[in-house]
Parts: structure tokens; C-alpha cells; sequence
């Protein structure tokens, strides 16, 4: 199998760059062509406009309650990419279309949190704790994460940027990379001074970053060596998003343990002038996605994608052909596993009855339940401990069987 | 659902309580010993001691240095600091000034096609049938403007304009597309001659690479003209180590960068030399508090004016006016949207046909949550809407020209509006801010959320209850009274205690400025030390979102930010941070263990001297690599 070949070369190279084989390693090598199943988690940061993003093109209110800035019904200009005669993806995620095609994206509608919060930061906490209405200390995807211990790789759990979001902090190994170029110690004489500083030093928080930091690099290092092109011609857009996906791509074909990643994209909170700023965020975070399933290829099989943001925006337009904070909102998953080229998830309807106080979209389906359905059926985890207190229902059946 | 969420809030309360507990019982109530205490209030209200100050407020007395502080106005400023910042003119200009000198692209840097004016000079309703209509309807548009015409607009036509008409249109279209790129092009470099038709292989090995003295004599050596073309062909990245040359090179290629580059590098230069520390931790403070993103529009060009004349006069003042300040300045108006929010649209005097702005609650919202009472601070949605209404009007005159505030009494809302229970009555205009300014800054959630924060930053990631409530209760007494509220915290036990000391990790800011300072070092230009920050994960003024970055250690406790300290530590120990000169011969021949109590003005700890003792068996123990060591270390990045 293709998959397996690559698997031992990569391993074989991570190999000889550490020297002693860490056992994580070779615990994945055991295992074989049974590779981890892998989640990663998109977070729009600043409430996206899901109304404009999957557009209800059917819902002639839609077009009442936004006079400038509806996308237009698929077949018009600029219209929408009409998916089931009823949603349509906004035209700057056309590359998405093709990933709906063949099965692999699925749609969640009026999805979002249970809480009533239109503050941005406690929805992100709480939507990140996998608490509604409460901050916790760790972070849903942490938690989803079989138990820390030895054997575990450094980098089984990632996240681009220069912090580790609150969705990944808790008690698992948990890395932020703001580059793979830049996760190195440039100067190789303190290297291991250092490393064996930050393992003895009586500063907790400080220690077990450290010592989290010094493991990744030496692989990290090795992966550093090779250089990387995307497969399959797949092409990142030049912004931060679309870097981190491929880093996330490289690292995850590393074979070097990857379980759980993150990347997240700001910029959605348009209050004024939204419809260009849309399409000019929209475009790049759609390709980027694309770029990503293309990049990974037959790899897909063992990824689910799921994207998420704090809460919707207002059904009606503001007065600066803008929208204020909302409540419902869409989810995306994306993957091999993915029962896609379906719209889940219950409408709940734009009349002023419907809607939330009146004003946004109502939540009919929990974050939590996607989430779940991911955490137990793709990771093979319990739920209990990651959304504590929460009962899901019905399984969507997301996933194949 | 209520029922559960009431629960599990008293649940969480409790764990608090217990944490707090736990602490207080240990150590916020341990005094410091006075050798420490010195040490303390550096790493507390500067930016980091330098070598020497430690003694100094040993010397001087611990209070009596507060007292200094909380008194910037009778604190000599430091003549280094204002040589550097004489430089720097925009930070001087008026508002309207930096718009009229700085606030256009430079001439003939923007060259508009003609191709483009041709389209839009077409009538209304053959755009409309050019951009809308069927394959037909655009056909037949085309067909009726002369050739001439035609040929510009078909240069350009966006792809969906072209689709679908015939092949021999198609053609020429991408003809005339070919032929006015390659008229733009030679335009471009008749008024931008690139750097080879300007200058020989040597000058330009000079002009990029030369030494600062080659640069000064080639660039004396030309005429005006000529010296505006290079600069223009060179832009400012050669330039790092002569500040002068760099400015001319941005006034010519980036006039509206150079004046948030100015107020980067006014930021960094106060933040290291400045005797005048606590207000320059306090500007950076606020301005965080009240967060303003460089990356949006004219922002990057308001920000001057923001921090200078919203923020810097009011760090010791009344909380109320510099809350109507940043609520009146257009920094503020324009970054939460506030300057186009207008009475409902339901409401409207016009006829529904004219079209006009309507209401935005972005400032409203972010004005409670995040500048006054915080999120959790007892206000509804249909405060929030309030609020945004009590706003309508306040306005910018003229955003390109003059950026002044404005009230605009046809765009406020007049009727009456209850926010947090008090009533605005209708048919007033600007009052209605003003009042609602007013009930903010006398809120007892604004009390507890802005001595909570200042808390915050001051003595621990949580703070014990006991003195935010005390710093409150100052706050009331002394309406917002911000260098009262101040005094209450530096003089309380909790601030000199065990509980507070090196409890606080340094932000990236922090850390790349402790460092400077720690070193003595010499800083001729700040852009490397800004960029640094930036690489840090805290770029200055470069937060998007509203809430400014992070008060507490857990958001800069992770990897990428480790490496990024580690890194920045061994590229200033080696000299090689451009525009910062390092000299650490007094390390010479030094010991572990005096180059770290140099470094840290105390012993390291034992993990720390072990790991570098140990390490440096083996290998030559230069200075730069003990420096490193230590600057890299935990002792190193906390406060």
C-alpha cells in the first residue's frame, strides 16, 4: 500500500534523525498501515456571517431582511453555488464544490451553542472549554485526546500560531508551531543547556513547556530536512491560514504522530461593508481547505475537518450594510470518513417567530453533537468527559459506518 | 437549562474561592523582604531594570520611588529618550496635518489605466448592461461605442463581462489587455527607472550592503531627483542602520507607514529609555485596554493621535475622561464602526427610498463588555442596543482631510432610550453619549473590572478579591481617580507580598524590552526589536480583535513562544538584532553565576545555575553564550 511505504521512509528518516528511537514511534510503526485517526479543528474567529457563507437562497425573507448584502440566488450574478435547491456556498468557496461532489464536505445548518452569549470571548471560551456558559481550564480537544503518559508523541496534539488556543490546553501534550522553520534552537550550544533547565526547574508551568518544546524539536529538526511539496498540485493561498493548513498537511505525513490539530483564522466580525470584505476572507479560507484535502489525498480516510465560530450573525442586515452578533451558525466537516454532499441538521426558519429574540437564527442543533459524534465514532473516545454533563442524542450519522 | 447554568456558576465560584483560599492564607500576606522589594517594584511599574536601579531604589527607598512615579511630571526626562524622539516628527502633528502630509499614496505611484476611466465614463445604464446584461445585451453595448472606446473598455472587461461573446471580441479584448500593459509598464519605469539604469553595479553593492559611511557619501553625492528615484527603487529595507535615510526612503514609497512606523518606534524608545517608566507601562496598559488595530483602513494613521491625545494625558487622571476621550476620538469611532451608526432605519426621517445608514451596536457592545463594566457586569442586549443608540451621530468630519470628531444631529436617534435602568429622555443629541459615559464610569462593575485588571497586570494573574475590592472602593470614592486607585494598590501588603513575586510572565513586549534594558544596550533603530515582537505573537498595535492581548501568563506559556524568547535571546547576545549594539565585555571572564545575578539582579535559581554549570563544561563559556543562557532561562522570563 502507498500509504505504508511512504509511512516507513518518513519514519525511517525521523529515525535517524533523533537517534534513539522514541517509543511512540515505534509504537506507530506497530501499528503499521493502522494510522491514528486524525481531527482537526477550524476556528473562525469573530462571529462569520454562516447566513452569507451557506446562503438560504430558497428563503425569500432572507432577501427581505438583507436588501444589500444577500448573496444572490444560484445562476445570477455572483449568485450562490447551488448545492441541494436550497443552500448554496457563497461563489468565493468554489473550490469547495468539487469536495461536496464527491462526498467528502457535509453541512451542518443552525448549528452553534446552547449559551446566549453575543460576547465574542466568552463564546470562544466556552465553545473552546466544550462548556457552554462556563470557561474551563482545559479545552474540549485536549480532553478528547486518549489519557497522557509515556508513549505519546510530542506532537501528537498542534496549533499554528504563536499560542495555544484554549481548545487545545489541559493535561496532553499540547504544541503551538509558529512555523516549522522557526521551531528550532538557533543557537546549538544552549540547545540541550536549556533542555535540561526547563526539565529541572521547580517553575510547573514553565517546565512542562519546555519540556513539551525540546521533544518536538528534535523532530521537528528531522522534518525540516525534507523539503516539502504539496501533492497532487495542491496550491495553499499565501496567508496565514493557508501556511498553517500545510504545515498541519507536512506534519501529519510525517507519520510522526499527529492526533489532533489546530488552526484558526480571524477577521470575521464585519459590522460595516460586509460583502467584499466577505468574499476577500471567504477565498483564501475556502482554497485553503481545499488545498489541504487535495494536499493530503488518500490520507483524507483517516482525517475529519471540522470548522466552528463562536455564534452567528444577525439575519437582518445593520445599518451599515453590515450584521451585529448573532446566535446560529453553520459548521462544516470535512474528510474521508464523512458521509458529505448533505445538508444536516434542522432549518429552523427566518420569520420573526422563528428566529432568536426575534433577531438571528436559531440554534437547532448543539455544537456539542457534531463534536461528539466526531469524539466517539472518528476518535473512538468517550464523550462523557469531554462535554461534561451533556447528553447527545440521536447520532447524525456524520460518518460512515 | 437556567436552573443548571445558575449551578454550575455556584459550583465554579466555590473551586475559586477555594483556590483563592489556598493562597491568600499562604502569601499575599507575607511581606517582602526589603532586598527584594526593590527588585519588586522594578519588575512591576518599569519595564524591567536596568544595571544599577536596583541600588538606586534601594537607595532612594522603596516608597519614596513609588511616590516618584505616580509624579511623572517631577521626574527629569532622560535627554537620550528626547534626542530620539526629536526625529520623529509625526508624533508632534496635529490630526489634520499627519492626513495632509502622510494620508495620500505618493505621487505617481498609483497610475490609473485608462483603460479604466474609459469603463466607468460609460453612462449608468451601459455599465449596468456591460455588467449585468445577457450575452446579447453586452454585445450590442459594445457594438455601439467607437472602436477607440471600445478597445479600452474590452482592456477592462472582468472575465464575467467577456464570457460567452463571440471569438473575434474575446481577441480583442485580450489585445487591447497586452498593449496597455505594456504602455503601463513603461510609464512605470519612466517615473520608477529601475535601480540598474540608475546607478552602477558598485554604487548599488553600496547602496544595498555598503557600510553606513559608503551609503551617506553615495546618497550626498546625488541631486534631489535623482536621490528621490533611488530611494523610491530601493525602498527602505536597506536602511536599517541609518534612521534618516530610511525616513526619506518611506516618505517617498509608504508616506502613510512611516507615521504608525514612527509610533512603533516613539513606543520602544520611551519603553527603554524613559525615566518616566510607570506612565510608559500605564500608556501601554490603556492602550490595550482601548484597542485599537493598526490593519484597519485610516486606523494605522489616527493611532498617533489616539495614544497621545486619548490615552497618555489620562493615565493618572479621571477614568471618565479618558473614557469620553477614546469615545470621541476617531481612532475609536472608526475602529468599532461608531462613525457610521445612525438612527434606525425604521426611524428615519428620509423616504425610504434615500438610502442612509442605520444603527451598528459594535461600539455599544464592546464599550460595556471590554472598556467599562465587562462581560459580566449586568447589562442586556437591549442595553447594548441602548447604547449604540445614545451614539448615533457621534460621527468623524471629513475621515481623508480632517478626522475630527463630529456630532451629527441628523443621524442620531431622538427617542427615548433606558439604558441600565436609567431613562434619556427624547428630543435630545449628543447628551445622550455623555450621559451614558457619564452611568458608565460611575457603575460599580466598572469599579470592580478596571481595578481587577489593573490588578491583573500589577501583582498576580488572580488577584486576591480582597484588594480589587479595596481598589474599588478608591475607585468610587475618588470618582475613577486613576493614580488614587493606583497608590491603594502599590501601598496595600498584597502588592509587596510573597504571594505577588515573580509570579507574573512576561509578555513578549516585556520580555524583548527587559532584555534591551538588562544589557544597557544601545539602540539605534527599533525596527528589528519591533519586528522581534511581532514574531513574539504581539505585534504593537497589530490586535485585530477588540479585547487587546492578554492580561495573564497562560497565553504566552507554550512552545512557539519559548523557541521565540529562546531565539531572540541568542540573536541580542550576539549582536545581532540590527540597530541594537550590545556590549557585555563586562562578563569577561565572569562566572555563571555573576552573569546571571548581573542579568537578574539576584542569585538564579538552582535549576538554572545547575543546567549552565553543568552545560558549559564542556564548551567555552563566552559571554554571549552565558547571556543567552540566562535570558533564556525561566528566572529570565518572569517579573
Amino acid at each position: 500500500m502507498l500509504t505504508r511505504r511512504y509511512f516507513l521512509r518518513s519514519s525511517a528518516i525521523a529515525l535517524a534523525g533523533i537517534g534513539t528511537a522514541p517509543s511512540w514511534l515505534l509504537r506507530a510503526a506497530a501499528q503499521g498501515s493502522n494510522k491514528p485517526k486524525i481531527l482537526v479543528v477550524v476556528f473562525q474567529r469573530g462571529a462569520a456571517d454562516g447566513l452569507n457563507i451557506m446562503v438560504p437562497f430558497f428563503e425569500k425573507l432572507y432577501y427581505a431582511m438583507r436588501p444589500t448584502i444577500a448573496m444572490p440566488e444560484p445562476g445570477k450574478d455572483n449568485g450562490a453555488i447551488d448545492l441541494d435547491g436550497r443552500f448554496g456556498l457563497h461563489p468565493s468557496l468554489q473550490q469547495l464544490k468539487p469536495l461536496w461532489d464527491s462526498g467528502q464536505l457535509a453541512i451542518v445548518e443552525a448549528a452553534g451553542s446552547p449559551d446566549p452569549s453575543r460576547s465574542h470571548f466568552d463564546a470562544q471560551d466556552y465553545m473552546e472549554s466544550g462548556t457552554p456558559g462556563r470557561t474551563g481550564a482545559d479545552g474540549w480537544l485536549n480532553r478528547a485526546l486518549p489519557g497522557a503518559g509515556s508513549g505519546a508523541s510530542p506532537l501528537r496534539a498542534i496549533a499554528m500560531g504563536t499560542q495555544l488556543p484554549r481548545t487545545l490546553r489541559g493535561s496532553r501534550e499540547a504544541v503551538a508551531v509558529n512555523g516549522l522553520e522557526q521551531f528550532q534552537v538557533r543557537n546549538p550550544n544552549a540547545a540541550s543547556i536549556l533542555e535540561s533547565m526547563y526539565a529541572t526547574t521547580a517553575d510547573t508551568k514553565l517546565m512542562s513547556s519546555g519540556k513539551e518544546t525540546f521533544e518536538a524539536v528534535k523532530i521537528i529538526e528531522s522534518i525540516n530536512r525534507i523539503p516539502y511539496t504539496p501533492a497532487n498540485g495542491a496550491q495553499y493561498p499565501g496567508n496565514d491560514f493557508g501556511r498553517g493548513l500545510q504545515q498541519i498537511a507536512r506534519l501529519i505525513k510525517a507519520d510522526v504522530g499527529v492526533e489532533a490539530a489546530f488552526a484558526d483564522i480571524g477577521g470575521w466580525d464585519h459590522h460595516s461593508n460586509e460583502a467584499p470584505q466577505l468574499s476577500n476572507l471567504l477565498q483564501p479560507y475556502g482554497n485553503s481547505l481545499a488545498a489541504f484535502a487535495r494536499d493530503m489525498g488518500d490520507r483524507m480516510e483517516d482525517i475529519v475537518l471540522v470548522t466552528m465560530s463562536e455564534f452567528g450573525r444577525t439575519a437582518r442586515e445593520d445599518g451599515n450594510a453590515g450584521t451585529d452578533h448573532g446566535h446560529g451558525n453553520v459548521m462544516m466537516v470535512l474528510g474521508g470518513p464523512v458521509r458529505g454532499g448533505k445538508v444536516y441538521g434542522r432549518w429552523p426558519g427566518l420569520e420573526p417567530e422563528q428566529l432568536y429574540e426575534k433577531r438571528d437564527l436559531a440554534v437547532t442543533t448543539d455544537f456539542r453533537d457534531v463534536l461528539a459524534e466526531l469524539v466517539s465514532r472518528h476518535l473512538g473516545q468517550k464523550t462523557e468527559p469531554v462535554f461534561p454533563g451533556y447528553k447527545s442524542g440521536e447520532p447524525f450519522g456524520l460518518l460512515k459506518t | 437549562m437556567k436552573r443548571l447554568k445558575y449551578a454550575l456558576s455556584v459550583a465554579a465560584l466555590l473551586v475559586l474561592a477555594g483556590a483563592f483560599l489556598a493562597n491568600a492564607t499562604g502569601r499575599f500576606d507575607q511581606k517582602l523582604s526589603v532586598d527584594k522589594q526593590a527588585i519588586h517594584v522594578l519588575n512591576r511599574l518599569t519595564f524591567g531594570p536596568r544595571p544599577g536601579a536596583v541600588e538606586q531604589v534601594r537607595r532612594a527607598g522603596v516608597g519614596k520611588w513609588i511616590d516618584q512615579q505616580l509624579h511623572p511630571e517631577k521626574i527629569a526626562e532622560n535627554p537620550v529618550l528626547e534626542a530620539k524622539l526629536k526625529a520623529l516628527e509625526t508624533l508632534r502633528l496635529p490630526m489634520w496635518k499627519i492626513m495632509d502630509k502622510y494620508g495620500a499614496p505618493p505621487p505617481g505611484t498609483i497610475i490609473r489605466p485608462p483603460s479604466q476611466l474609459a469603463l466607468n465614463s460609460l453612462s449608468q445604464q451601459q455599465q449596468s448592461r456591460l455588467r449585468n446584461g445577457s450575452v446579447e445585451e453586452r454585445r450590442n453595448t459594445l457594438a455601439s461605442l467607437d472602436p477607440d472606446k471600445r478597445r479600452l473598455v474590452l482592456a477592462a472587461a472582468p472575465p464575467q463581462m467577456l464570457e460567452g461573446l463571440p471569438e473575434d471580441l474575446q481577441q480583442e479584448a485580450a489585445k487591447a489587455r497586452q498593449a496597455e500593459q505594456e504602455e503601463l509598464q513603461k510609464e512605470r519605469r519612466k517615473q520608477m527607472p529601475p535601480l540598474n539604469e540608475l546607478l552602477t553595479q558598485e554604487q548599488i553593492r553600496a547602496a544595498r550592503t555598503g557600510t553606513v559611511e559608503e551609503k551617506l557619501a553615495l546618497f550626498n553625492s546625488f541631486d534631489p531627483q535623482k536621490r528621490e528615484q533611488v530611494m523610491r527603487a530601493l525602498g527602505p529595507q536597506p536602511f536599517s542602520d541609518l534612521p534618516e535615510l530610511r525616513r526619506e526612503a518611506m516618505i517617498v514609497t509608504q508616506p502613510q507607514q512611516l507615521v504608525n512606523s514612527e509610533l512603533m518606534e516613539n513606543k520602544l524608545c520611551r519603553a527603554i529609555y524613559s525615566n518616566r517608566q510607570l506612565e510608559e507601562v500605564l500608556v501601554d496598559f490603556w492602550m490595550n485596554h482601548f484597542n485599537v488595530f493598526n490593519g484597519k483602513g485610516q486606523d494605522r494613521l489616527y493611532l498617533t493621535s489616539f495614544e497621545r491625545d486619548a490615552i497618555r494625558p489620562y493615565v493618572f487622571g479621571h477614568f471618565k475622561d479618558m473614557l469620553l476621550a477614546t469615545a470621541r476620538h476617531p481612532a475609536m469611532l472608526f475602529y468599532l464602526d461608531n462613525w457610521q451608526s445612525q438612527a434606525p432605519r425604521e426611524d428615519s426621517p428620509f423616504p425610504a427610498e434615500v438610502r442612509r445608514p442605520g444603527l451598528n451596536e459594535n461600539y455599544g457592545r464592546e464599550l460595556m463588555e471590554l472598556h467599562t463594566l465587562g462581560v459580566d457586569g449586568g447589562y442586556t442586549q437591549q442595553d447594548v442596543i441602548a447604547v449604540a443608540r445614545a451614539f448615533t451621530g457621534w460621527t468623524i468630519y471629513d475621515l481623508q482631510k480632517y478626522a475630527e470628531f463630529q456630532f451629527n444631529p441628523a443621524g442620531h436617534d431622538r427617542k427615548e432610550k433606558i439604558v441600565l435602568g436609567h431613562k434619556l429622555p427624547a428630543g435630545r443629541g449628543e447628551q445622550d453619549g455623555l450621559d451614558v459615559i457619564d452611568i458608565l464610569s460611575h457603575h460599580p462593575s466598572t469599579a470592580r473590572f478596571i481595578s481587577k485588571k489593573l490588578a491583573q497586570r500589577f501583582v498576580a494573574d488572580d488577584p486576591p478579591q480582597a484588594l480589587v475590592d479595596r481598589m474599588a472602593a478608591t475607585f468610587t470614592r475618588t470618582d475613577g481617580d486613576l493614580g488614587a486607585v493606583l497608590q491603594t494598590m502599590f501601598n496595600s501588603t498584597e502588592f509587596l507580598s510573597e504571594g505577588a513575586w515573580q509570579t507574573k510572565l512576561k509578555s513578549p513586549l516585556e520580555m524583548v524590552v527587559s532584555a534591551v534594558r538588562a544589557l544597557n544596550a544601545d539602540v539605534t533603530d527599533t525596527v528589528a526589536l519591533a519586528q522581534r515582537i511581532a514574531d513574539l505573537g504581539e505585534p504593537l498595535y497589530g490586535k485585530l480583535e477588540p479585547t487587546g492581548y492578554p492580561n495573564t501568563g497562560d497565553a504566552w506559556t507554550n512552545s512557539a513562544s519559548l523557541l521565540g524568547r529562546i531565539n531572540f535571546a541568542t540573536a541580542l547576545a550576539g549582536g545581532q538584532v540590527p540597530g541594537v549594539m550590545v556590549d557585555i565585555s563586562r562578563f569577561n571572564f565572569k562566572d555563571p553565576t555573576s552573569v546571571a545575578t548581573g542579568l537578574l539582579n539576584m542569585a538564579p535559581s538552582p535549576a538554572t545555575l545547575t543546567a549552565i554549570e553543568k552545560g558549559i563544561r564542556e564548551k567555552e563559556a563566552t559571554p554571549s553564550l552565558l547571556t543567552t543562557l540566562v535570558m533564556s532561562s525561566p528566572d529570565f522570563q518572569r517579573r
